[in-house]
């Protein structure tokens, strides 16, 4: 909670700091825009929250966003494969790929760095040979698809305000996500491996497939997030598509309490991460005239947070452990 | 009569919370091995790390030959000639032996690493403490107990006077600790003075000179060599009688629980096991380090799979090939290594109390968070956790508070079968006390439980029978009316009971 | 134009030698292996077949080297293809996929095959003279698309981006006779091309002289003529930011005259933000090269016009000069050391026209 405490005072204050620079902050149009890019990035950003709680890691999103992204209209408009067909396809194929992400690490003890470096090579390289390498797009056609991610559900009391589709997709995903983590045994399962994997599997815990099961998690949603940006850009190019996504997914999913070290993580941490992250680039187009900075604004803020973070936590361990102490009345 | 080497009087020291030490006092004479021994929290180490320069005194006075000195960091205090060889060993294991002695201030030549001075000079310091190594042989390849010597050799090559042990033997066999003992007795000899830190009373009793306890960051008392023995000992430190310590009753063993027929573990796949586990029985296993007893648990836990014969859990025949399937058939494991295999350390105590029982608990993959809180509830209370609530993260417990939690997770799944693994290492002896009273109270229940353990004393107290392995083999089973320090030693050497070096010094006298 | 529509320095995949682009992973050892044996042997096997004519004693053979990956250049590589038939060459077009080290790796490893001739388009010429200078000297070398004068390169190809944008400038005036405010945005401007394409905008819109040594900041406001030129926002070739920028654009700025989008995917995106915010028509778009929805754009009266250049000639006539050049005939050369290959406006009247040509050259690919 605290954790969320401190990245939520954050957004807040760039959110102030914006508006009061920039008129156009508060409007109408660029909330939208703000919220349907938080959707889009927050999806990617919870999936790999799973595979961080379990203290591993997925740098292959970007590209699992880009083989879904160029995968879809390519099987739409080149291959004419129906709708449905076509969804369900590049779902499996986003299922497929964590599982045998999971698969390599757990039972091959491959480490997850390089089993999901070398998918980060593989499924890029995939989605460009089979689009040639050109961009693939859906036109003016599949509106209605389209809409699933480019769609505005009108709000009763707010006229000139309708929230973008994304949002009912990361809301959907967070919620389960949330129920998952914090409800069911299997979340303990997965925060406790995330701790001390051994202790779990001692507990009898069976981690393999919990592991495997968070590296399905995280290339699911990157292939839901790859669907919704392909859907929201209308285009993607096979060369550059979702390049750098797992950057920003994981930065968000740190922003937001994950630790690196396994085992902790919040959902609502998360989203605030990758709206902090959405804001800031937002941010930095409207008030200045330099987007160039943008990296380094990004970089510095997200540092800062972690810094401050860290500061706060070790303050918070030395009272827990002052506390501690003199409860057992220990001399 | 001369000042003594080291004198330390009203020291006192505060943490955030807690008073450390409330004016403790010590001296040391030169040549003189003092035991300071307590209950965890007792001080003990709080003391050694402020006459190493770890940590400063908020108060007091120490002096070294009769003058006073500020120890206000570890260098000053090797400056004097105190070095502190920690509990957790301090070598760069990828460096050789010589390298290590002279780390961070090794002798140039022509502004290089003098490799021929270093290797010479270590040579030097390694016979002093009888270590039969080459000074370039990498501190990997060393064991435990090879590696602790090399620490003393790198106290010596700083001409210490006074040598602070924080637990050597913790993690050494019966024969390394009786190697270390030897140097110890050696290095006396030369005029070396050793503050002594054990929870081994036995070894205390053979080696020290005097021994200094405290209690609750007071001294609670002195004893001089003639008054050293373990009642005393344990008197001083908990602060009462402790007449019935091992309140051993036999039990009327019940059915067969655990059958093992042939079993054959991994590290020692030719050697095959056979043993019978009874209902309400403790079985103590004992055996020096390395004779597969852990191995032998962990196969019969799945942990790693056995590669051959069977094994019968009321009848049943199972073949686990992982934790979940040997707890399914009733098995509980408190392993030996209880921060990394016992409790999850970032884990609240409830979190890790339920952590088996989540599975049988759930409803429909949800977490029952009812049943959660009363387990936890009901642990608390029957196994006397202290903590000031079950949110507490387990890392601020101490180690007996630690063990009862991976205690408290098996007791929740209603084992058969419990195996402990050296259930009471590195914790005090109120909480040991604890454990004993424990698994009398649950074998009573009809639970079988086998322990292994390297400590005899609790071997000799507790069990009802025990088995000795020796290199990966069951070479014997002592019944109770059997049981002698000599008969294990003989069985776990697999010797004759002759003066093997390994059981004098390691054991209560 | 060179726009390219990626040339981005950061794509993960390796890139291929001359090879397919399919499959790059398991090329990754290969690649290492072969630009590792190339830097340890130095330029030992090129120093065979210095001078350019090739030991192979058949065809000459030449490569088309790319700044990127992009429809733009799967045109010129027609181009290249149909030229390279007609004069009998061994033509071939090199598509860099990770900037700037990737095509110095192409360009040194056709350079150790003895290549007899190399056009190519230099992402970033002022740093990349070395490079460029060491190929001339072992075969023939040519820019097309993007020039870099202080080489030695033996003549360029190519259109003048500062004309071509005035040409866009222009449309700017036409599409906003009583001026207004106008933003920018383009993939990166590190290169030359796209520098020198965005100053003839700005100096078309401002009325001011053709002058192509102008250099006005990215981050400043600039006024004149009735209009004002709110900024430039690049996207360095990620489509989601290029798109998030035409949003934020139209944020800040919600009286937006008009949006100029300089390399080829940008009005795309320009026209999906347009789309999603209800404003397709009220706020004008001028554009830069043929994407099919820029085109469409024009056909629907959503983008007033855009500029294009013409890749197929690029591709075909690079090819020709080559094979002239390697053949020993120097006189193709022009004093100007420079071949123009011009650009043109395209609006609503001629879209069609021009698009049933671009398919018709392009017809074999979709």
């Amino acid at each position: 909670m605290r954790k969320i405490l401190g990245i939520t005072a954050l957004l807040i204050v760039v959110c102030v700091i914006t508006s009061l620079a920039s008129s156009s902050f508060l409007s109408a149009y660029n909330l939208e825009n703000l919220i349907r890019r938080t959707a889009l990035f927050g999806i990617i950003s919870i999936g790999v929250a799973f595979v961080i709680v379990t203290g591993g890691i997925d740098l292959s999103i970007g590209s699992v966003v880009c083989l879904v992204g160029c995968g879809l209209p390519w099987l739409l408009t080149t291959h004419h494969w129906s709708v449905p067909t076509a969804l369900a396809a590049v779902i499996l194929v986003s299922v497929g790929i964590g599982l045998g992400h999971g698969l390599l690490i757990t039972r091959l003890r491959l480490p997850p760095f390089v089993v999901t470096l070398c998918g980060l090579l593989l499924y890029r390289g995939i989605a460009r040979g089979f689009t040639q390498d050109q961009t693939v797009g859906f036109g003016s056609e599949f509106k209605a698809l389209r809409s699933l991610a480019t769609g505005q559900i009108p709000l009763p009391f707010l006229s000139g305000f309708a929230l973008p589709a994304p949002w009912i997709f990361l809301i959907a995903v967070a919620v389960l996500a949330a129920i998952f983590l914090n409800r069911t045994i299997y979340g303990r399962y997965l925060l406790a491996l995330g701790r001390n994997e051994d202790a779990a599997r001692y507990s009898g815990i069976n981690t393999r497939r919990m592991i495997v099961l968070a590296y399905v998690i995280s290339s699911t949603l990157a292939g839901l997030g790859g669907i919704l940006f392909v859907l929201d850009v209308n285009s993607a190019q096979p060369v550059d598509f979702g390049n750098f996504y797992e950057l920003y997914a994981i930065a968000a999913a740190v922003l937001g309490g994950c630790s690196l070290r396994g085992g902790e993580g919040t959902i609502v941490g998360v989203i605030v991460g990758a709206a902090l992250m959405q804001v800031l680039r937002n941010m930095i187009t409207l008030v200045t005239t330099h987007n160039n900075i943008e990296f380094a604004i990004i970089g510095a803020v997200i540092l800062l947070g972690v810094i401050a973070d860290e500061l706060v936590k070790r303050y918070a361990a030395r009272r827990r452990a002052a506390r501690a102490l003199a409860a057992e009345g220990a001399g | 009569m001369t000042a003594p080497l080291l004198r330390a009087t009203r020291l006192t020291k505060s943490f955030p919370g807690v008073r450390a030490l409330r004016g403790v006092g010590l001296t040391l004479n030169r040549g003189e091995v003092v035991a300071v021994i307590g209950e965890n929290g007792a001080g003990k180490s709080t003391l050694m790390k402020i006459l190493a320069g770890v940590q400063t005194p908020d108060s007091g006075e120490v002096q070294l030959e009769g003058h006073p000195v500020v120890l206000d960091s570890v260098l000053v205090a090797l400056r004097h000639g105190i070095a502190l060889i920690h509990q957790e060993l301090n070598l760069a294991d990828n460096l050789d032996v010589a390298a290590n002695i002279f780390l961070g201030r090794e002798p140039l030549r022509n502004g290089l690493i003098d490799r021929d001075r270093i290797e010479r000079e270590a040579a030097v310091h390694l016979k002093a403490v009888g270590l039969d190594v080459s000074p370039r042989t990498p501190v990997h390849e060393l064991s435990i107990g090879q590696q602790q010597l090399v620490e003393i050799a790198k106290a010596l090559s700083v001409q210490a006077r006074v040598l602070i042990m924080d637990e050597p033997t913790s993690s050494l066999s019966s024969g390394e600790a009786a190697k270390l003992f030897t140097v110890i007795h050696d290095l006396r000899s030369r005029g070396v003075s050793m503050l002594y830190i054990s929870h081994r009373l036995g070894e205390v009793n053979a080696l020290a000179d005097r021994v200094v306890v405290l209690r609750d960051g007071e001294n609670a008392g002195d004893l001089e060599r003639a008054d050293i023995t373990h009642g005393a000992m344990v008197k001083l430190m908990v602060g009462r009688d402790l007449s019935q310590f091992y309140a051993h009753e036999p039990h009327p063993p019940g059915r067969p629980v655990l059958e093992v027929r042939g079993l054959r573990s991994r590290v020692h796949p030719k050697h095959a096991v056979d043993f019978t586990l009874r209902a309400g029985e403790i079985v103590g296993m004992a055996g020096l380090v390395g004779a597969g007893r852990t191995e032998l648990l962990e196969a019969l836990f799945g942990v790693t799979p056995a590669v051959g014969g069977s094994i019968r859990v009321d009848g049943q025949e199972i073949q686990p090939q992982s934790p979940q399937e040997a707890i399914a058939a009733g098995l509980a494991l408190v392993p030996e290594d209880r921060k990394h295999q016992g409790v999850i350390l970032e884990m609240a105590i409830r979190d890790n109390l339920s952590l088996a029982s989540l599975r049988q608990d759930q409803r429909r993959g949800f977490l029952n968070r009812v049943r959660e809180l009363a387990l936890s509830g009901e642990m608390m209370s029957r196994l006397r956790i202290k903590a000031p609530h079950d949110q507490q993260v387990v890392q601020f417990l101490s180690g007996g508070n630690q063990q009862k939690v991976v205690l408290g997770k098996w007791l929740a799944l209603r084992p058969k079968v419990l195996l402990l693994d050296e259930p009471t290492r590195g914790i005090d002896i109120g909480a040991k006390q604890e454990i004993y009273r424990l698994m009398e109270e649950l074998s009573r229940t009809g639970v079988a439980i086998l322990f292994v353990s390297s400590e005899l004393e609790e071997i000799l107290g507790l069990s009802d029978r025990t088995l000795v392995m020796h290199e990966g083999r069951l070479t014997g089973e002592l019944r109770r009316d059997q049981l002698s320090e000599e008969a294990v030693m003989h069985l776990a050497t697999n010797s004759s009971p002759s003066p093997s070096p390994l059981s004098t010094p390691a054991l209560p006298a | 134009m060179i726009s390219v529509e990626c040339a981005s320095g950061f794509c993960q995949s390796p890139g291929i030698i001359p090879v397919k682009l399919t499959f790059q992973p398991i090329a990754i050892p290969l690649v290492l292996t072969l630009a590792l044996s190339t830097l340890l042997t130095g330029c030992k096997p090129a120093s065979d077949s210095a001078g350019g004519s090739g030991s192979g004693g058949g065809k000459k053979k030449i490569a088309f080297v790319s700044n990127g990956v992009a429809s733009f250049w799967t045109i010129a590589g027609a181009g290249v293809k149909a030229a390279g038939e007609k004069f009998g060459v061994d033509a071939e077009t090199l598509m860099p996929v990770e900037g700037i080290s990737d095509q110095k790796r192409i360009i040194e490893d056709l350079v150790t095959r003895g290549i007899d001739g190399i056009a190519v388009s230099p992402i970033d010429p002022a740093n990349q003279t070395d490079l460029l200078n060491r190929a001339a000297k072992r075969t023939h070398l040519i820019t097309h698309d993007s020039d870099a004068p202080a080489s030695d390169r033996e003549l360029y190809i190519g259109m003048d981006n500062y004309s071509a944008g005035r040409l866009c400038g222009d449309l700017v005036r036409e599409a906003m006779p009583k001026g207004g405010t106008v933003m920018l945005f383009i993939g990166r401007l590190e290169q030359d091309n796209a520098k020198r394409r965005r100053q003839g905008v700005i100096d078309a819109i401002l009325g001011r002289p053709a002058n192509p040594a102008n250099y006005d900041a990215p981050g400043t406001i600039l006024e004149g003529n009735g209009f004002k030129i709110l900024g430039t926002l690049t996207d360095q070739f990620d489509r989601a930011k290029g798109k998030a920028n035409a949003e934020d654009a139209l944020a800040k700025y919600p009286d937006l005259g008009c949006m100029v989008g300089l390399f080829a995917y940008n009005p795309p995106l320009m026209l999906e933000a347009l789309g999603q915010a209800n404003k397709l028509g009220k706020v004008q778009v001028v554009a830069f090269d043929e994407d099919d929805a820029t085109l469409e754009g024009i056909q629907k009266g959503h983008v007033h016009g855009t500029v294009v250049q013409n890749p197929y000639m690029y591709g075909f006539k690079s090819v020709e000069i080559l094979s002239e050049l390697a053949k020993g005939n120097a006189s193709v050369i022009p004093a100007s050391k420079f071949i123009d290959i011009p650009a043109r406006q395209i609006r609503k009247a001629t879209v069609d026209e021009f698009w049933t040509d671009l398919k018709a050259k392009t017809g074999a690919k979709k």
